[in-house]
């Protein structure tokens, strides 16, 4: 479970292990004890189900339980706690010698406290899933008092889930709920990623501002002066002066633009050189931080697409400061040049357009609302469509071997059909609300030119007809900068949005690390060494319990079991690719936590049964534990992983590309090469997780002998489920439910008749029966062909 | 008989039928713990458990009875086959097991980051909870459908026309 610190607190009694000070009163009232308290729980539902607060806690006499409320004022502005009150409306007192343990129980929704006696279950009481990690540590530690007298629990209580300013819920990836999450920081962080631009960026701000004043200067001269100066000739200029003086303006209309041109030609040239630059940097530092996490990152559910946080969310930070950041700066100048402009033709005027601005924000931010839904409901139908889409191409073969390719069809028509109508519904929206909005422009123009006109009309000098016209030009200019600015918000949340998520990868703490002073592994012996181990991916739900183990240097030891039994785990934390919860793990007398990663991984090689070859040719795959490997190394490993003769077979031979894209090799042919991979390592311990498992037998059985050759004066760990295959292991463990169910050598196992013995009779006479049936087909074969020769 | 007869056999639906616990060969009866407990074709269980195979769709129909270790002993084919204090016993416990508290109105709902923060009346109790990608953590039934939040914990709402328009306005641009 992910554990994080706390910076500071609202709620002091959730963290520490102890009740608040106003609850230990109201317990004490209620004839509970809390002064010797052991260890102690906070739930949120009674023992009918029923959402209530309830606190649990036991001492040396008995286990405790109350029910109640308790009730929190709002957060204060600057966090400082708040005293809370409590009402309890039930208590109850268990002699401690009335329970042997405690355990938990998850349903779909809830989890249920139940004690133990005499194996017999009592249910305690509900709580509701978030609180199942609290509950099996709080179970925990009751059992380990029982057990030695002591409350053995080195693990935090979980903090995950809550809001470390108000103690709201936030997902367990968050430690601070809407109200307390600020974009700004994140924005600070965004732009330190431009940290190395800063007289660049510079540069193109002020490129922007003057593109945009000079934009703003053009309504001055191509309507305002034309029209008071050239067209209504106010000076009473002969006709060849005012077509020069026409001719100028034309000339200075056109000189403005070109400069716009060539100003937004410079903004454009001097961001293309610098943002994929940053975004290079940003890729860089996510993948690096990436490569830092421990596996359990990246099987746990918030990490499904992390390559989308690579991609997609690197892309839209890209497009924001790309597109939108110049827009908000070019129309931020846009919007104060023309206002100040307004204001200086006219303000009288300005103030009454102003006032109106307001009615054409809000239905710009109302009508932007509503579109947001539009375009999320289309979004997500067209993602659906995208899903179903390569379902099907994915799925292709089984569509077609159960013949439903009309059904299919139906299912595309059906929901291409739901985003056609999405798309009508927002295109006919849009054709109607735009023109709207248009016609309220239309009105405030023409409320203004009322307005203006009457002025122009008075003749009083306050307003020229250029002047209006200018206005009203002004006017059309501000609208698109303010609609802009009514949406970007949006833009710049979304972006907000995709940058937290790449900064959660950069400042996620990788699960497995090495110490200060990791010792190195030099000269491996190969003794593993496991006591009382115990392990869970899920928070009370063990994988691996109290199992102790010990493998001599250079020994093989079998591994079997049922499926889910934890074989794999058991590898898993051999290798250190997940720490244990409990317990320890020891090569050469040395805890593996203690020693240097690198080193463990050098010295350990693991075949797993998931294998993944990365896309590249047959010989690098094979040299990638040792890139400086020769060919000789590389076609030796192969030839020992019974590899080499299919690879000769293929038209490229070792060059033959494999993984995405490349030639397809069936499971027992990647197999081999991930064995190769592993051979041409040479570690010195071998960890073997069903690694025959792909292959036929008389491949299997080659692999074996090349195995058993390349495992002699090295500890071999082969887990397995074919037992015939463990035949030559030392000693073998068999595992259920997390822990050892019998140890000892094949043949002692073979004598004890247990469950080795079970499954071992069992696989063997469905082996007989194959060759059985086997012979059967074999001499029907001859029964035919002789009597198609009679015949 | 060829091997084709005989799968032919084995998973008709006549095979399956037989696979199904009647109610004259079953009685729920509950321990002093409060404990469910059967008594199957004359065999007493001290504890059962009841899951459904449809939960979303036959709430009450296609009712799984398992022992404790987890081991089947049976199907129940539609609970109102059985007596009305069998039916109560069964709906007690599978109330348990599926326990959903029922949304009767959403207060609010902010989205920052990804994720959805709900504040929600479940009847007379305030309560909040966050879903992550509402899309993918949302389970369609009948008129309705249940929420999931980041810890799994499920919020129904039973009948989506019933809640307040305010909160249908609310929920309704995610519902897709």
């Amino acid at each position: 479970m992910k554990k994080r610190k706390r910076k500071d607190s609202a709620f002091p009694e959730k963290r520490k292990n102890e009740f608040h000070p106003s609850l230990c009163a109201k317990l004490h009232e209620a004839g509970l004890d809390t002064r010797n308290l052991k260890y102690n729980v906070s739930g949120d539902m009674d023992s009918e189900q029923c959402f209530r607060d309830a606190w649990l806690f036991f001492d040396e006499k008995g286990l405790y339980i109350a029910t109640g409320e308790e009730k929190l004022e709002k957060v204060k502005k600057n966090h400082t706690p708040v005293e809370p009150s409590y009402t309890l409306d039930s208590v109850r007192s268990i002699p401690l010698e009335d329970v042997d343990s405690l355990e938990t129980e998850s349903y779909l929704s809830t989890g249920r406290l139940m004690a133990v006696k005499d194996g017999e279950y009592e249910p305690l009481i509900w709580f509701s899933l978030g609180k199942l990690g609290d509950f099996g540590t709080f179970a925990k530690a009751f059992n380990s008092f029982k057990n030695t007298g002591e409350v053995e629990i080195n693990e935090a209580p979980d903090e995950s889930g809550t809001c470390r300013k108000c103690g709201a819920p936030c997902p367990p990836d968050r430690d601070l709920c809407p109200r307390h999450m600020k974009n700004s920081g994140t924005a600070i962080r965004l732009f330190r990623f431009f940290g190395g631009h800063i007289p660049q960026i510079t540069a193109i701000v002020l490129v922007m501002v003057a593109s945009s004043a000079a934009m703003v200067l053009v309504p001055q001269i191509s309507t305002r002066s034309l029209y008071d100066n050239v067209l209504s000739n106010p000076d009473g200029l002969p006709q060849n002066e005012l077509i020069k003086a026409l001719g100028t303006l034309v000339l200075s209309i056109v000189g403005i633009r070109v400069l716009n041109i060539i100003l937004t030609m410079i903004q454009q040239y001097m961001s293309a050189t610098i943002m994929p630059k940053v975004m290079y940097d940003i890729k860089v530092k996510i993948f690096e931080a990436m490569q830092r996490l421990s596996v359990n990152f990246y099987s746990s559910k918030q990490t499904g697409s992390l390559m989308n946080r690579v991609m997609r969310d690197a892309t839209n930070i890209y497009w924001f400061f790309t597109d939108g950041l110049p827009r908000i700066i070019i129309d931020s100048a846009t919007i104060i040049g023309v206002l100040i402009l307004m204001i200086k033709m006219n303000w009288k005027l300005s103030l009454f357009a102003l006032l109106a601005a307001p009615v054409l924000v809000f239905t710009i931010i109302l009508g932007d609302r509503m579109f947001r839904r539009m375009h999320h409901k289309v979004w997500i139908f067209h993602s659906r469509l995208g899903s179903m889409l390569s379902d099907n191409i994915n799925g292709q073969r089984v569509i077609k071997a159960f013949a439903k390719e009309d059904d299919e069809f139906d299912r595309f028509s059906e929901m291409s059909r739901e985003v056609r109508n999405a798309d009508v519904k927002l295109s006919v929206t849009e054709a109607t609300l735009f023109p709207l909005l248009e016609i309220l422009v239309l009105l405030l123009s023409t409320a203004v030119l009322c307005y203006g006109g009457t002025m122009v009309a008075r003749g009083d000098g306050s307003m020229t007809a250029g002047t209006l016209l200018s206005f009203i030009v002004y006017l059309e200019m501000l609208k698109e900068p303010f609609g802009f600015m009514a949406w970007v918000t949006n833009w710049w949340s979304r972006c907000a949005d995709s940058a937290t998520r790449v900064f959660e990868i950069c400042d996620a703490q990788p699960e497995i690390t090495e110490k200060e002073n990791a010792i190195p592994l030099d000269n491996l012996r190969g003794d593993v060494e496991i006591n009382e181990l115990e392990f869970e991916y899920e928070p009370a739900r063990p994988v691996i319990r109290k199992l102790s183990l010990k493998v001599k240097a250079g020994d093989m030891l079998g591994i079997v079991g049922k499926t889910g039994a934890g074989k794999t785990t058991i590898a898993n934390l051999i290798s250190r690719l997940y720490d244990a919860k409990e317990g320890s793990i020891k090569i050469d007398g040395t805890d593996v936590r203690d020693l240097k990663l690198a080193d463990i991984r050098r010295n350990i090689g693991l075949v797993s049964q998931d294998i993944y070859l990365f896309i590249g040719s047959i010989a690098d795959n094979i040299r990638y534990a040792k890139p400086d490997a020769s060919m000789d190394e590389v076609i030796a490993a192969a030839k020992a992983a019974y590899a080499h003769d299919y690879i000769m077979k293929l038209p490229d031979a070792y060059e033959t590309r494999i993984g995405a894209g490349g030639q397809r090799l069936s499971g027992g042919e990647k197999q081999r090469i991930s064995i190769a991979r592993t051979i041409i390592q040479n570690p010195g311990i071998l960890i073997l997780d069903e690694a025959t498992a792909a292959m036929d037998t008389e491949t299997e059985r080659n692999i074996q002998n090349s195995l058993q050759k390349l495992s002699k004066g090295r500890t071999t760990i082969a887990i397995a489920h074919r037992l015939s295959t463990l035949r030559d292991a030392d000693y073998l463990a068999v595992i259920d439910g997390g822990t050892i169910a019998e140890y000892g050598t094949f043949s002692e196992l073979i004598e004890k008749k247990g469950e080795f013995y079970k499954q071992y009779k069992i696989q063997s006479e469905a082996l007989k029966t194959i060759a059985i049936g086997a012979d059967s087909a074999q001499s029907n074969n001859e029964e035919e062909e002789q009597s198609n020769e009679q015949q | 008989m060829s091997s084709n007869d005989t799968l032919r056999q084995t998973i008709s639906p006549e095979t399956l039928k037989a696979e199904y616990i009647s109610p004259a060969s079953c009685e729920f009866f509950k321990t002093e713990k409060g404990f469910l407990g059967a008594e199957i074709n004359g065999q007493k269980f001290n504890r059962v458990i009841l899951t459904r195979a449809l939960p979303l769709t036959f709430s009450d129909d296609y009712i799984c009875i398992s022992d404790v270790e987890r081991k089947e002993l049976g199907i129940i084919e539609h609970i109102s086959d059985f007596s009305e204090d069998n039916q109560k016993l069964m709906n007690e416990e599978l109330g348990h097991r599926y326990f959903s508290p029922v949304i009767t109105e959403i207060l609010s709902i902010k989205e920052k980051f990804g994720n959805f923060y709900f504040d929600v009346m479940l009847g007379d109790l305030k309560r909040n909870f966050t879903v992550k990608d509402i899309s993918k953590n949302i389970r369609y039934h009948e008129k309705g459908f249940d929420l999931i939040d980041v810890d799994g914990n499920r919020y129904r709402i039973i009948d989506f026309d019933a809640i307040p328009k305010k909160s249908r306005r609310l929920l309704e641009p995610y519902l897709y």
